[in-house]
């Protein structure tokens, strides 16, 4: 540490030593610094920041920059921050701050408040969580899950939520980021990188995604890979602000992109080009398939009593069909991949089975280079000069959340997947396709589980758990970690929310409908929506998730962190028209006036950044844990999301007392007592501060090994952050399957390569080949391109959507300082051609319909817009359009049938993985200009 | 008139436009440091960045004159309006939100220009699909070695530091008749009609001072900003722009000699008119970046595509290393410390912070 006083001062003119040079000086002055970085859903974030404060008020932030070279020869990660991070300080004081406790004083929406007491608005608020309890039960208290406010919000202000038994809703699920072809291929998502691994990449296509605009604190490392000798392609059908920085733009029609990938994969086929190595280890595509019944040849079809998990594969060694290994380690075998053979069954008769690979090879015939050009729009020499260079290259495909919004994205990144399967491209450092990667971060999430504080009790939780896993594999070697955490995650285990929002939709929303009307499904499936329901359900597949029914819908709704009304697909108005209708008590605990704020019954203050302690949820990508720290007081009577909590479970247990309720049944039978309620939940007061429960779960994480021994909050405070040593328990984690190396980049899947642990799917390795009655019925047994239902109605324009620069889930959408950095409102970009043919003029409003709604918003006309595309970035405060009509209302919010499937491998409901949810991409609208 | 004293040394920025994503985050940064959003500086950004080609900001700029003419004789220039400065918006938040009205209001700007602002046309670019093009410009104030806002000055108010050569206006004596935005080629001089002064990038002084690297560089995620002496042969700058000579001024016809430097953009391969890739073919038209950074920009391209080269052939190039930044001090030349190092000491009587 220095003293201004001991650098150089002004030598120069002795003009900057003028009155008007201090006023400058002045202002870049400060007399606290505190490190601190922004908690919100801007995956990765954690970019860690220097707050500047002066006289009590934050002045400012800065990134701290303090990051040391991770691995030599690969760029630091300094200095990760973006401009919205540059201006926090000025949404600390922004004009929709809410200070105080807020009562509606009119309607719904209104926007007529009065501002009340913490005691008035928590009395409330407590009896009517009674009274909802009273009628039915705990359940009936949904606290949605959601993605913003770091750890105060996704796991602190959970607790209430967990102890009590209501229903706290699969966050990943709330917001779309789920990517089902990564699932169904690898039973896992987690196949994220560190970023600084990208500068490993010699050929990187960024596909479906616009990193520049997602991952700005991090996209230096593809600019770094290119100079470094590696190439960038970016697939897309506008000419993206990521493709402007690419070797190559692949212009491609919007959701063919499976069409491109499959004929990729012919090429590589075509050409010898497949890592036939690779695919016999890592894949399914080895495993033997019989050609009567299209079904994998399973040990329960060649011996009474065997098992319907146990496959089988041709050994060209040996020449013989062979059981498959339950790991990847083939133990000498050599799976044939092409062949057709006799099986010989139990009951004595054959039949014929070829590997899955033939299957592949004869699903690839249709995607010939020609003729996926013609769905696709991709030049055919073009297309097999992409499969070449993946075949040579070391490749990583980024990919973000687009594909996994669209209605037929699972058969995109199943297709894409395929692609860097048969190169060998995944396991070893710079490629890979890039997944969602969250976890390593436990601790806090141990909390609402720990009979009481102390690390004790955390040692002998985790050896108990440890025993419990040891054993399992001694049993079992075959199984890992992973599986055994997914399958008690299943069960209810250490997640982050535990229930599907499916059958809140269904039932609650008014999604029934919706689901049901055969122009938003597939115009191939066989049957109609609800038959697939029925069976599910009689089934057993969705069994514990079937809720809220129709008789007891939810009655209180929490929304912490979130904006539903924003964000539901489908819009507002399915929200407003049958939810909002049915709940008795909204309470939204938020630091600004969203609109979901403005149409609660109570809006109840929280601390801003700065003004709390909290960490973000960690990601892979980054791989630090870094502080949020306190650094000033709240605002007005703000408070942070888990004392606001806390206040509410205290005055839970008061109006329990006074109304004699003190106990309450949760589902499973199990009693919760009310009267105590606020002393369990803080294990006695022990855990009652922000600073007590997160220097607890900091150390929780030290002794489960995510964190290096010794690291507590205070230690943080001087460090700032810390990088992760373990991925610790989580299923989102160990999916990532590679060590935690303290000097080198993190690469995914390296347990599979190098180990030869298997996969976490039914056939333990990565499967293309989905053998479930639902998919044969499909015809998706294997990936494929399909046409997407036209989603809004046969309009002749189709919305792309994305991350928008200047925004976090639309809480900047409203701020003054990002909102100047665009045209101040939000803006459709439509191709220049499209606009001339409508008569628009850039700049005009312009009216977007479909036949579900209508929107007005400003037209950017620019020719980087493809024909008959309509780019329309998300995150936009509904109430920034005329009578707040927002894009949402034209998404329709349907779900694909098949992801309803269940009792099959890993296709079973596993929070945060497997499930329905709603699609916004590729919405089919018309435009005209507005009057 | 002024006269340009000089200086020892001159401090220069390079930004590299393959690595400058258009983030903002050198906009912001600076916003929220020095005019921030007091009465008078609502819409005043110091630092912008622009889509190229594009308007820019203030609203076709490179056409309101300023500079010198090729002989030296000074180019009549003319300020631009505050409709082609734009922004400055306030919003109705309070109507929206406890004005008891509803969806009948919805939030918009209730003050400022309504069709433009900084970066109104972001994204936008030329060409024709699939063959679009664009890129992002960052600008600031070039702290030119000649000038012209200097010698325009009436009132000697703007000078050039000796120690480093940023071009400064001495708000005390600057009478605010904007003979120097007028004299400014890039339009970088803003005026405060509030306080009847012009304002501009002051080259983040107060931090130069301390050892500390502007803001717009130091927090410049995109890793695409490079900051030191023109005259430090350690200095990425100085090697950017005097080793290699693919750092180079914006239009440099405007005779200013400008200290702000460009490494030029690349750009994906065009397609032929039936789809396929044309893997010779040039998306931008090399006309149009010679008419933003003259005729060297070839030569600057075609050095850098040669060293490109020689990567995946497993070649060094030193030039690539400077630009990939292994480590990112490394931008920052001498003015690599720390901010959050320095400790202010409160007077206690006075309670100001020294």
């Amino acid at each position: 540490m220095s003293r201004p006083q001991d650098a150089a001062r002004d030598t120069s003119s002795n003009l900057t030593s003028d009155a008007w040079a201090d006023t400058y000086r002045d202002k870049w002055k400060w007399d606290k610094v505190t490190w601190g970085t922004h908690c919100v859903d801007c995956y990765p974030a954690n970019c860690p920041y220097r707050v500047f404060v002066r006289d009590g008020r934050v002045v400012r932030e800065e990134q701290a920059a303090t990051f040391t070279t991770v691995e030599p020869g690969v760029p630091d990660m300094n200095p990760t921050g973006c401009q919205k991070g540059a201006a926090w300080s000025r949404m600390l004081n922004g004009k929709d701050r809410v200070k105080y406790p807020l009562r509606r004083a009119g309607e719904r929406g209104e926007g007529r408040w009065k501002r009340v007491s913490w005691d008035e608005a928590t009395t409330e608020i407590a009896d009517a969580m009674l009274d909802a309890m009273e009628e039915s039960g705990p359940r009936s208290i949904l606290r949605p899950g959601t993605t913003e406010g770091g750890i105060q919000t996704i796991a602190l202000a959970n607790n209430i939520f967990l102890r009590l038994g209501a229903t706290v809703s699969d966050v990943l699920a709330e917001v779309s980021d789920i990517a089902p072809g990564l699932f169904i291929t690898f039973g896992r998502y987690g196949s994220c990188s560190s970023h600084d691994d990208w500068f490993h990449s010699e050929l990187t296509l960024i596909w479906a995604n616009n990193p520049t605009q997602s991952n700005i604190s991090t996209v230096h490392y593809l600019t770094e890979a290119r100079y470094n000798g590696g190439e960038t392609i970016t697939i897309a059908p506008d000419y993206s602000p990521s493709a402007i920085h690419s070797n190559q733009f692949v212009p491609v029609r919007i959701g063919s992109d499976a069409a491109l990938a499959l004929s990729m994969c012919r090429v590589l086929i075509d050409e010898n080009l497949v890592d036939e190595a690779f695919v016999r280890e890592q894949t399914d595509l080895g495993l033997l398939v019989r050609t009567d019944t299209s079904r994998f040849l399973r040990q329960c079809d060649v011996s009474e009593g065997g098992s319907d998990e146990i496959f089988h594969l041709f050994d060209t060694r040996t020449g013989r069909i062979t059981e498959a290994p339950r790991t990847l380690d083939l133990a000498g075998l050599e799976p044939a991949l092409e062949g057709t053979y006799r099986a010989t069954l139990k009951d004595g008769s054959a039949v014929e089975v070829v590997p899955a690979f033939v299957r592949l090879r004869r699903r690839l015939e249709a995607y010939a280079p020609e003729d996926a050009s013609v769905i696709c729009g991709v030049h055919p020499e073009h297309i097999r000069q992409l499969a070449r260079k993946v075949a040579r290259k070391r490749t990583r495909i980024i990919t973000g959340w687009t594909t996994g919004k669209s209605y037929h994205g699972d058969l995109m990144e199943r297709s894409m997947c395929l692609v860097i399967a048969l190169t060998g491209n995944w396991g070893k450092k710079g490629c890979g396709i890039r997944g969602i990667g969250a976890g390593m971060f436990d601790g806090p999430y141990l909390q609402s589980m720990k009979p009481q504080a102390g690390q004790q009790v955390t040692e002998f939780m985790f050896l108990a758990e440890e025993e419990r896993i040891r054993e399992a594999l001694a049993k079992d070697p075959t199984l890992t970690r992973e599986i055994l955490m997914a399958q008690s995650s299943s069960e209810g285990g250490l997640t982050l929310g535990a229930s599907s929002p499916f059958f809140f939709w269904y039932n609650q929303c008014g999604y029934r409908e919706v689901f049901n009307n055969p122009s938003h499904n597939d115009p191939l499936m066989k049957r109609p929506f609800d038959d697939y329901v029925k069976e599910a359900l009689e089934k057993g597949w969705w069994k514990g998730q079937e809720h809220p029914t129709v008789e007891h819908p939810h009655r209180v709704f929490f929304n912490i962190g979130g904006n539903p009304l924003r964000m539901q697909r489908g819009g507002q108005r399915m929200l407003l028209e049958h939810l909002w209708p049915t709940l008795h008590m909204i309470v939204t605990l938020d630091f600004r006036l969203s609109t979901t704020a403005l149409y609660s019954d109570f809006v109840l203050p929280v601390a801003q950044h700065h003004e709390k302690t909290n960490f973000d949820y960690s990601v892979h990508d980054m791989m630090n844990l870094v502080l949020a720290d306190k650094a000033v007081e709240p605002q007005g009577e703000s408070l942070s999301e888990y004392q606001v909590t806390l206040l509410i479970a205290r005055k839970l247990s008061q109006r329990a007392v006074a109304r004699g309720m003190l106990e309450v049944k949760k589902d499973d039978g199990q009693i919760v007592r009310l009267d105590t309620f606020y002393e369990d939940l803080t294990l006695n007061g022990a855990l009652a501060e922000d600073d007590a429960i997160l220097d607890e779960a900091v150390r929780d994480s030290a002794v489960m090994g995510t964190l290096p021994p010794g690291t507590t909050l205070a230690s943080l405070r001087e460090t700032g952050w810390v990088r992760f040593t373990g991925l610790g328990a989580a299923v989102t984690s160990l999916a990532e399957a590679s060590d935690v190396r303290p000097d080198e980049t993190f690469a995914p899947f390296r347990w599979q390569t190098e180990k030869k642990e298997p996969f976490p799917t039914l056939t333990r390795r990565a499967q293309f080949y989905i053998d479930h009655e639902w998919f044969l019925e499909a015809g998706e047994e294997l990936p494929m391109h399909k046409e997407a239902p036209a989603l809004g109605g046969n309009h002749p324009l189709v919305v792309t959507s994305g991350h928008p620069r200047a925004g976090v889930n639309g809480m900047h959408s409203t701020d003054r300082t990002m909102m100047a950095t665009g045209r101040g409102k939000p803006v459709a970009h439509i191709n220049d051609g499209d606009a001339a043919a409508r008569g628009i003029e850039n700049g005009q409003d312009i009216r977007i319909f479909n036949d579900d709604a209508a929107m007005v918003i400003q037209a950017r006309v620019t020719p980087t817009a493809r024909p008959g595309q309509v780019v329309l970035y998300s995150g936009f405060e509904p109430y920034l359009f005329p009578e707040w009509k927002d894009f949402a209302n034209l998404e329709t919010g349907m779900v694909k049938w098949l992801h309803l499937a269940g009792g099959y491998g890993h296709l079973r409901y596993r929070p945060l993985l497997w499930q329905p949810v709603p699609i916004d991409r590729g919405v089919h609208v018309e435009v005209e200009k507005a009057c | 008139m002024g006269n340009v004293t000089q200086s020892k040394r001159q401090l220069a920025w390079v930004f590299d436009l393959n690595k400058c994503i258009g983030c903002q985050t050198c906009s912001v940064a600076c916003k929220v440091l020095w005019p921030g959003e007091d009465p008078g500086t609502e819409s005043m950004w110091w630092m912008t960045v622009n889509t190229q080609p594009g308007r820019g900001m203030p609203r076709d700029w490179e056409t309101m004159g300023g500079g010198y003419y090729a002989d030296g004789r000074p180019k009549l220039g003319r300020r631009p309006t505050d409709n082609e400065i734009g922004g400055g918006w306030e919003f109705n938040h309070d109507e929206v939100q406890s004005g008891g009205r509803g969806r009948d209001a919805h939030l918009h700007a209730i003050s400022g220009n309504p069709s433009w602002g900084m970066n109104w046309d972001e994204d936008e670019g030329g060409g024709q699909y699939p063959n679009s093009y664009y890129f992002y410009l960052p600008r600031l104030c070039a702290h030119c070695t000649r000038p012209a806002c200097v010698e325009a000055c009436p009132h000697d108010a703007i000078f050039k530091r000796e120690d480093d050569g940023l071009v400064l206006i001495n708000e005390t004596l600057c009478r605010g008749d904007g003979s120097c935005i007028e004299a400014c080629p890039y339009k970088k001089i803003d005026f405060n009609a509030l306080r009847g002064v012009s304002q501009k990038c002051i080259g983040c002084f107060p931090r130069i001072d301390l050892g500390v690297a502007p803001a717009c560089v130091r927090q410049c995620p995109g890793r695409a900003a490079f900051v030191g002496f023109l005259d430090d042969e350690n200095s990425a700058v100085h090697k950017l722009v005097r080793r290699w000579n693919v750092a180079l001024p914006l239009h440099p016809e405007f005779g200013v000699e400008p200290n702000v430097y460009y490494v030029p953009p690349l750009a994906p391969s065009p397609l032929r008119a039936d789809g396929s890739v044309d893997e010779t073919g040039e998306r931008i038209p090399p006309a149009y970046l010679e008419s933003l950074f003259g005729p060297a920009v070839h030569g600057a391209l075609a050095t850098l595509k040669a060293e490109l080269d020689k990567r995946p052939r497993g070649e060094a190039s030193q030039l690539l290393d400077t630009l990939i930044l292994y480590h990112w001090k490394d931008a920052l030349g001498h003015l690599d410390r720390d901010p959050a190092e320095i400790i202010w000491s409160r007077e206690p009587d006075k309670g100001d912070l020294r």
